[in-house]
């Protein structure tokens, strides 16, 4: 057992930095061809588009609705207000407040 | 002005809304690894060097079903392979000054920490992404140090509405894009989720695998769009997205 957790735990660290620092050592010395480039920053786009769905009604199998009104108000607030703690904030009192009384 | 002013203030500030997700989130992680039999170290030591959401929930499960370590690092690497784009796509807006920089940064890539550096439209340089990075793994740390020492002291409604944190991150992080960019990022993201969702609904793909390649397909679409585009006249929307200086 405890073999196997720590084998588990430096075997994961040493596959997560070496995932994470691959493309440095693959771009080491080369210029970025354009389209790759522009396919990368447009990359974050995507993937908070895919972060949300359907993670969100994964996270809140008993009520969805409470996941999904939470990121409708996140969405809501950040139109109107800069910075990201106050929709952050505003979203989990929106599902608290969605669990609790619905 | 020293290395802890400026930049790395600020994106310490960046990542507090990071903080607060992930605190909650390894909470749930200290508590499911004493359940799973790990000790108080291991699990803190899982979370500072692994500093992974997902792939960390399912090696306490299978670790408690009594997997082999190798097939739990490999499934490690295939949820964990989106990390890989992220790095790539951080090389192009970091700015860095040498390889070091490079190779310190990549230790701290999570979804996160990723989408709110690339996002960011201030001077995001290694200092701030000391200050975000930080700040981040603090929060995944001592929540799992509160986790597995503490158990949960909050209300059952409200850890299940802290779940929504995270989501509601990704949220106020896209909508600033969408205004920018319009229509363009908002098809983007739109294709994202809905390839992400028929991936592993319909094809029940795992959770890692539909969302690095819906990353990849929509993001492919949204590229040969623009380069097309690009190719008959440059909008400002365009300009900016093709523009890496």
């Amino acid at each position: 057992m405890d073999k196997t957790v720590m084998a588990v735990i430096i075997g994961g660290a040493i596959v997560n930095y070496l995932i994470r620092v691959a493309p440095v050592v693959l771009a080491k010395g080369r210029k970025m061809p354009p389209f790759l480039a522009t396919f990368l920053n447009i990359m974050p786009v995507a993937a908070l588009g895919a972060l949300i769905f359907p993670g969100i009604i994964e996270s809140f199998p008993d009520k969805p609705s409470a996941g999904i009104i939470g990121v409708a108000v996140a969405a809501l607030v950040s139109c109107f207000a800069d910075g990201l703690v106050f929709p952050v904030v505003a979203a989990i009192a929106a599902s608290w407040f969605t669990i609790r009384f619905f | 002005m020293n290395f802890f002013d400026g930049d790395f203030r600020r994106g310490a500030a960046s990542a507090i809304p990071i903080f607060i997700g992930y605190f909650t989130a390894s909470t749930a992680f200290g508590l499911l690894a004493r359940g799973a039999g790990l000790s108080g170290w291991q699990s803190i030591l899982f979370s500072a060097t692994n500093l992974t959401g997902a792939a960390q929930f399912l090696a306490i499960n299978l670790i408690a079903s009594g997997a082999f370590p190798l097939e739990i690092v490999f499934s490690i690497f295939l949820i964990n392979l989106r990390y890989f784009l992220m790095t790539a796509s951080l090389l192009t807006k970091v700015r860095y000054k040498n390889s070091l920089e490079k190779y310190l940064t990549a230790f701290a890539v999570t979804d996160e920490v990723f989408s709110v550096a690339m996002v960011d439209g201030g001077n995001v340089n290694v200092r701030f992404m000391a200050g975000l990075q930080s700040t981040s793994w603090s929060g995944w740390v001592l929540g799992t140090v509160a986790g597995f020492f503490a158990g949960t002291f909050l209300s059952p409604a409200l850890s299940a509405a802290m779940q929504v944190a995270l989501f509601a991150l990704f949220a106020a992080l896209l909508v600033p894009e969408i205004k920018k960019y319009r229509l363009v990022a908002f098809l983007t993201a739109l294709c994202a989720a809905l390839l992400n969702t028929f991936f592993y609904y319909v094809l029940t793909f795992s959770a890692g695998w539909s969302l690095a390649i819906a990353m990849i397909l929509a993001s492919l679409a949204a590229t040969i769009f623009l380069s097309r585009q690009n190719a008959l006249k440059k909008s400002p929307v365009e300009r900016e997205f093709c523009n890496h200086g």
